[in-house]
This record gives C-alpha cells, sequence and structure tokens, in this order.
C-alpha cells in the first residue's frame, strides 16, 4: 500500500521571459564587447534571477555567488584547458606516432579526472552560494573519493561497453545525495541500477520500433525514475519526491521550446528557459511532513569556484 | 522616523520573522515578535551592512559574519530612504547590469542593437576576419587544402589526358611571375569554365578550349585563373564563406557542421563566385603579365567577346556566374589592347596551341 501524507509541498517559479530575456540581451552584449570576459559575470546575474523567482513556503531562494569569485575560477578553467590541449596539439605536431598515441592518452586521462573534478568543485560551490531564509545548502562529498570513483566507473562501463553505465549513473546520484545537505536537511538516492538499466532498454526500443513517438513517454520515465527517488530527512521524518509529468507535458515542452529558439534564432531562448523550470517545478511535488521553521544552519562557509567554470567547459548540467 | 516592513532570517534556523525595520541615526534596528511572544530586537550596524545584487523587486541586506544573518524588504520607498537618511554610505551601485531594470522599450533597443551588431559583424567584420585569417595561412598548408579539394573533386570528371599534357607544356612557355606551381588539369564536360584551386591547381573544361580561336584568348584565361591564385582569392573566397558558416554554427552551438561541410563541397567552394574587385585586380595582374611577356592583350578582348557570344545561345555558361563579366571589364581590355607595343614572336607558343588544338579535335 502506498503511503498516504496530508502534507505536500512544491517550488513555484515566479520567472518572467521577458525578464530574464532582459539580462539574457545584456549579458551578450557585454559578453561579446569584453571577448568573453564577462562570462562569469553574466552567469552569476542569469542564476541570481532564476534563484530569487523560485519559491518555497513563501519565501525565496538566494544566490549570492559573485561574478568576482567565478572569474578567478574562469580564469583557472581556461588555463587549465589550454594546458591539456597544448599537449593534445604538440603530440599532434610531433607527426611521431608513439608521442601522438601518448599524447591522446594524457588527453583524455586527464578529462577523465577534470571532469569528476569539475562536478565535485561545481557541486561545492554552487550548493554553498544558494539558501534559503538564510540556511546554506552544502555537499561534503569528499574529491578523492568522487574522483576515485567516478575514473573506476568510467573504465568498467567502457570495458562492458557503456552497459555498466546505467549502474554507474545511479550510484553517482545516490553519492551526490548522500552528500547534499540543506542545513539540517539531508537527503538519499533510492534508484536501482537494474531497474535504470531495463527502464532504459525498454524506452530505447520502443522509442526505435514507433520511429521516436514512444521517446516522449521514455523522457518522462526518466525524469520520473530521477524524481520519485529522492529521499529528504529531517530528524526521523522522511520525504518522498514525486513527479506528475506526462508524455503529453514532456511534448508540449520540448516541442514549444524547439519551435521557440528556432523561429527566434536563439534570442528566445530566456522563454525557453522559463518554460523549462516551470515544467520541472510543477511537476515535482515533495510529501510528507515538514517543519519548515526548524531547519538550522550546519553548513561551513566556501568559496572556490573554479569546478562552477570547469563544468561549464566540459559542459556539463547542474541543476 | 519611517519603518519598513521586512522578513528577518537569523541565519541559524530556517525561521522567517516578520520584523519592522528602523532607520536609526547611526545603526538599524530591527525588531520582530519570536514565536514564544516575546519581543525582540537586532541591532545591524551601518559599515558592515552588505546589499545583494538583486534582479527582482526584492532588495535583500546581509550582515555579520557567517551564517549572516539577513533581511528582506519589498517596500518600493526603501532605496531613497536609504540615500536621505545614510548619504555617506552608498547601498545600492549604479551598474551597467541595472539597464535591464528599465522600460520595455530600452530592452527592445538593446535587442534591436544587438541584432544589428550581429548582422553588421556577419556582413563586414567577418569578411575582413576571414580573409584576415586566409592571409596568415602559410603556403604549404594552402597547398595541402588545395591537393585535397583537388582530390576529391576530379573524380568527378574524366581527364582529358593528352590535352592537359600539352596545356601543361603551353603553361611553361609562358612566364606567369608566382611562385605557385602551375598544374593545369583539362577535363571533358560539355560546360565553359575554369576555375582555380588554392595552391596551383587549374581545371579546365575541353569545351572552353575548343570554342577558342586563338593562343592569345587561352593565355589570356590562364593569366587569369593564375591570377586568382597568385592573389589567393580562391582560398580567401572559401574563407569567406566558411567563416559565415563558422559563425552561425558558434551561434547555434553546432561544430560538426564546418567538418561536414568541408568534406563534403569541395566542389561548390571552388566554384564561389569571385566579387568584382577581385575580378579586377586578376584582370590587371593577368594583363601585366602577358604584356610583359609580350604576348598580345588582344586575347582577352576575344575572350570576353566568345564569352559574352557563348551566353547568348549556349545559356548555361558556368564560367560568367564565377568570373562576373561586365562592361568595364570588357572596356579596360580593349583599352589595354590599344595601347600596348612591345609584342614578340611567339611562334612557339603557336607551336604549342596548335599541339591543343589538335588534342582537342582526337
Ligand atoms: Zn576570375
Amino acid at each position: 500500500m502506498e503511503p498516504h501524507y496530508n502534507e505536500s509541498r512544491q517550488l513555484t517559479f515566479h520567472g518572467e521571459g521577458a525578464k530574464l530575456f532582459g539580462i539574457y540581451i545584456v549579458n551578450i552584449l557585454l559578453t561579446l564587447v569584453t571577448l568573453g570576459l564577462y562570462y562569469p559575470w553574466a552567469k552569476a546575474a542569469m542564476l541570481k534571477y532564476l534563484y530569487e523567482e523560485s519559491e518555497l513556503e513563501g519565501s525565496r531562494f538566494t544566490f549570492h555567488g559573485t561574478g568576482k569569485e567565478m572569474f578567478i575560477g574562469f580564469i583557472k578553467a581556461i588555463g587549465i584547458f589550454l594546458g591539456i590541449y597544448c599537449i593534445l596539439l604538440l603530440a599532434i605536431l610531433s607527426k611521431n606516432v608513439t608521442i601522438m598515441s601518448l599524447g591522446l592518452l594524457v588527453f583524455y586521462g586527464a578529462l577523465l579526472v577534470l571532469i569528476p573534478i569539475a562536478i565535485h568543485g561545481a557541486l561545492r560551490y554552487r550548493t554553498s552560494r544558494s539558501s534559503w531564509r538564510g540556511i546554506h545548502f552544502g555537499y561534503r562529498g569528499d574529491r578523492k573519493e568522487f574522483v576515485n570513483m567516478f575514473i573506476v566507473g568510467s573504465l568498467i562501463s567502457i570495458f562492458t561497453l557503456g552497459i555498466y553505465s546505467f549502474w554507474f549513473i545511479i550510484e553517482l546520484r545516490k553519492y551526490i545525495f548522500k552528500n547534499l545537505r540543506f542545513g539540517s536537511l539531508t537527503f538519499s538516492y533510492e534508484g536501482d541500477g537494474k531497474a535504470f538499466f531495463w527502464l532504459n532498454v525498454k524506452g530505447y526500443f520502443l522509442s526505435l520500433i514507433t520511429l521516436g513517438i514512444y521517446s516522449f513517454w521514455y523522457f518522462k520515465d526518466l525524469f520520473a525514475y530521477y524524481v520519485d527517488n529522492i529521499r529528504m530527512y529531517q530528524g526521523e521524518q522522511q520525504l518522498v519526491f514525486r513527479s506528475t509529468a506526462t508524455a503529453g507535458g514532456y511534448f508540449r515542452l520540448i516541442a514549444g521550446n524547439l519551435l521557440i529558439i528556432l523561429l527566434t534564432l536563439g534570442l528566445g531562448t530566456p522563454w525557453a528557459i522559463v518554460r523549462a523550470i516551470r515544467f520541472v517545478f510543477s511537476n515535482m511535488i515533495i510529501d510528507g511532513p515538514l517543519d519548515v521553521n526548524a531547519i538550522s544552519q550546519t553548513e561551513e562557509d566556501y568559496t572556490d569556484a573554479t569546478g562552477e567554470d570547469l563544468a561549464d567547459m566540459i559542459d556539463i548540467g547542474l541543476v | 522616523m519611517r519603518n519598513f516592513s521586512v522578513r528577518y532570517h537569523d541565519g541559524r534556523l530556517s525561521v522567517a520573522h516578520d520584523a519592522m525595520l528602523t532607520l536609526m541615526p547611526d545603526h538599524w534596528l530591527i525588531h520582530y515578535v519570536d514565536p514564544s511572544e516575546e519581543l525582540l530586537s537586532v541591532r545591524w550596524e551601518i559599515a558592515p551592512i552588505v546589499t545583494d545584487e538583486s534582479f527582482t523587486g526584492l532588495f535583500i541586506f546581509r550582515y555579520g559574519d557567517f551564517p549572516q544573518q539577513t533581511i528582506e524588504c519589498r517596500e518600493t520607498e526603501l532605496p531613497v530612504a536609504l540615500k536621505e537618511r545614510y548619504p555617506e554610505k552608498v547601498f545600492f551601485r549604479k551598474k551597467v547590469t541595472g539597464i535591464f531594470r528599465q522600460s520595455n522599450a530600452t530592452i527592445i533597443g538593446l535587442a534591436v542593437l544587438l541584432i544589428a551588431l550581429l548582422a553588421a559583424a556577419y556582413w563586414f567584420l567577418l569578411p575582413v576576419a576571414a580573409e584576415a585569417v586566409a592571409a596568415t595561412i602559410p603556403r604549404s598548408v594552402e597547398a595541402k587544402l588545395g591537393d585535397a579539394m583537388y582530390g576529391s573533386m576530379i573524380t568527378g570528371y574524366e581527364v582529358d589526358e593528352e590535352m592537359t599534357t600539352r596545356a601543361n607544356a603551353f603553361v611553361k612557355a609562358i612566364d606567369f611571375k608566382t611562385a605557385y606551381p602551375i598544374r593545369i588539369t583539362v577535363v571533358k564536360e560539355d560546360d565553359v569554365n575554369a576555375f582555380a584551386l588554392p595552391g596551383g591547381n587549374i581545371i579546365v573544361f575541353d569545351k572552353i578550349v575548343t570554342s577558342m580561336k586563338t593562343k592569345e584568348e587561352f593565355a589570356a584565361l590562364l593569366a587569369h585563373e593564375v591570377a586568382h591564385v597568385h592573389y589567393r582569392h580562391s582560398l580567401r573566397n572559401i574563407f569567406r564563406n566558411l567563416g559565415g558558416l563558422l559563425f552561425i554554427s558558434l551561434l547555434l552551438n553546432d561544430i560538426n557542421g564546418i567538418v561536414t561541410v568541408l568534406a563534403d563541397n569541395s566542389n561548390m567552394l571552388a566554384n564561389l563566385t569571385y566579387s568584382r574587385a577581385l575580378e579586377t585586380e586578376a584582370d590587371q595582374k593577368a594583363m601585366a603579365v602577358l604584356q610583359s611577356d609580350g604576348i598580345s592583350l588582344k586575347g582577352f578582348v576575344d575572350l570576353f567577346n566568345l564569352l559574352k557570344g557563348a551566353h547568348g545561345d549556349a545559356g548555361s555558361l558556368k564560367l560568367l556566374s564565377t568570373h562576373p563579366l561586365t562592361e568595364e571589364r570588357l572596356d579596360l581590355a580593349k583599352a589595354k589592347a590599344r595601347e600596348q607595343v612591345g609584342i614578340k614572336d611567339q611562334s612557339e607558343l603557336q607551336r604549342r596551341w596548335e599541339e591543343i588544338v589538335i588534342a582537342g579535335k582526337k
């Protein structure tokens, strides 16, 4: 029998495409004029706006990272990437097969290490800079442990031709949620590699057979598998996340956003972002008893933003 | 004294206290009733108060060491009151980013400005930048690129070996005054066309050769194509066009597009239309070359007339679509031919031309 909860909560998003567009346009202009150097400030402005328009229990979220903090990380990230690309380029220019394969090995090896470092750093920075009612989020994962786990998981995934990657993804989610904090609230992820694997197999083949039509149900299932397995704990109390997304809803979101972006040659992106966030927030319900006045501050201060920008360069999206 | 209603967070617990903010002369006083109905007040000194950059109508202030206390206020009169009360402290810095808090008209204006900037960059800045990049490409890379294009194109044609050999012998008899190694390939194609690839390869359709009456016409055509090679017109054209693609690909975040285009479209890239300025430059160089070699410039006049005439009846004439023929070009050729002095004996060139003609009749 399904547990019955009398208490349900939802995040609400008050953002408007037109307002976000204002920020977006200024960001693009300044980023162009400064040859890209404005990017960290642009990103900070977007995040601040999106957080401020997100509401829970009558209070807005805040992002208090600054462009300056992220700029330092941005420069470091560029330096690291220039470094490893230089190695690759020099190896290729050497025209020596041994040096070339060695260069490639170093390049992919560096990427394999950099990706988890970037995810870790981005999680640390982003959570430490996010708060609600003055209570900070936090991420307590251990970098070394995470990097080891990531490298081992990636290698097994490669050797099993990708099959293990489904178990790997679930492992990563479990680790991240286990170490996520919102003040005194803790989290966990209850997904299971096998179930996730079969969900993907089913979704993939049905999408193939139905010429892609099933893919909207597939995406809906993936979203639901992510959301439904999130748990949040306040002391002994457990709260459960629940997805209400439908395939039709997914179709409207994807088709609408594609049209918006294509017809405006990308200028409509802010409206697409707003629609996507609305979709996620309105389809995610948190069930269970929560004392919203009793979350206490537990996390410490943290200011290194390198991961945030590294993650951007490898194109890793974080919510 | 002015009071503002605010929400106060003490930084230790997630309680949102509905509080009153009173602006005292040298500090802020925040008073609220806590859940146990006790009246509490907090004092904030002015100097350490930090204003959060905000993008909505919400004003957020932070105070103290971590974990910081915060207050949030929605009252629009607050900034003015703060300015009056504490003229020596700046709470709200004017920032460039403040623009978007302006009217819709400003935002639309900015959007239009952005589109105009992008368009200007695309039409004016990009070609210049692409050509500048093309100019820095070393000759060895240019040769490689040209060879790759030649290799992928030539498979689509049937090469006339005999005419090719003869045409290359013809080329040897003229000093084109360029460091590029000029190699001609004559292909069997029922169209009047010729084009130059980066690095020195020139592909000539046999129909244009068999339509010619004199060696001077062929020399004029080759000199013109060689001038395109010499000034890297073809390379610059390719970069100009790929530049636009690169730009659009960047906008749409699609890098694969460029690679695909490079691989699949060498034929199209070699047949790009030259601008009038490039045509004139090529004509001038070509005429100077023939002039100093003592070859009659009447070849240009005849070549242009041939193209004009063929255009009338044949209809499909690719050469004119890539090398636009204008009255000015024809007039220039006529004038130069009239002024020309010092035409030398060209019996060796004539002999080689006749061999081409014979090969063309086979
Ligand atoms: Zn031309």
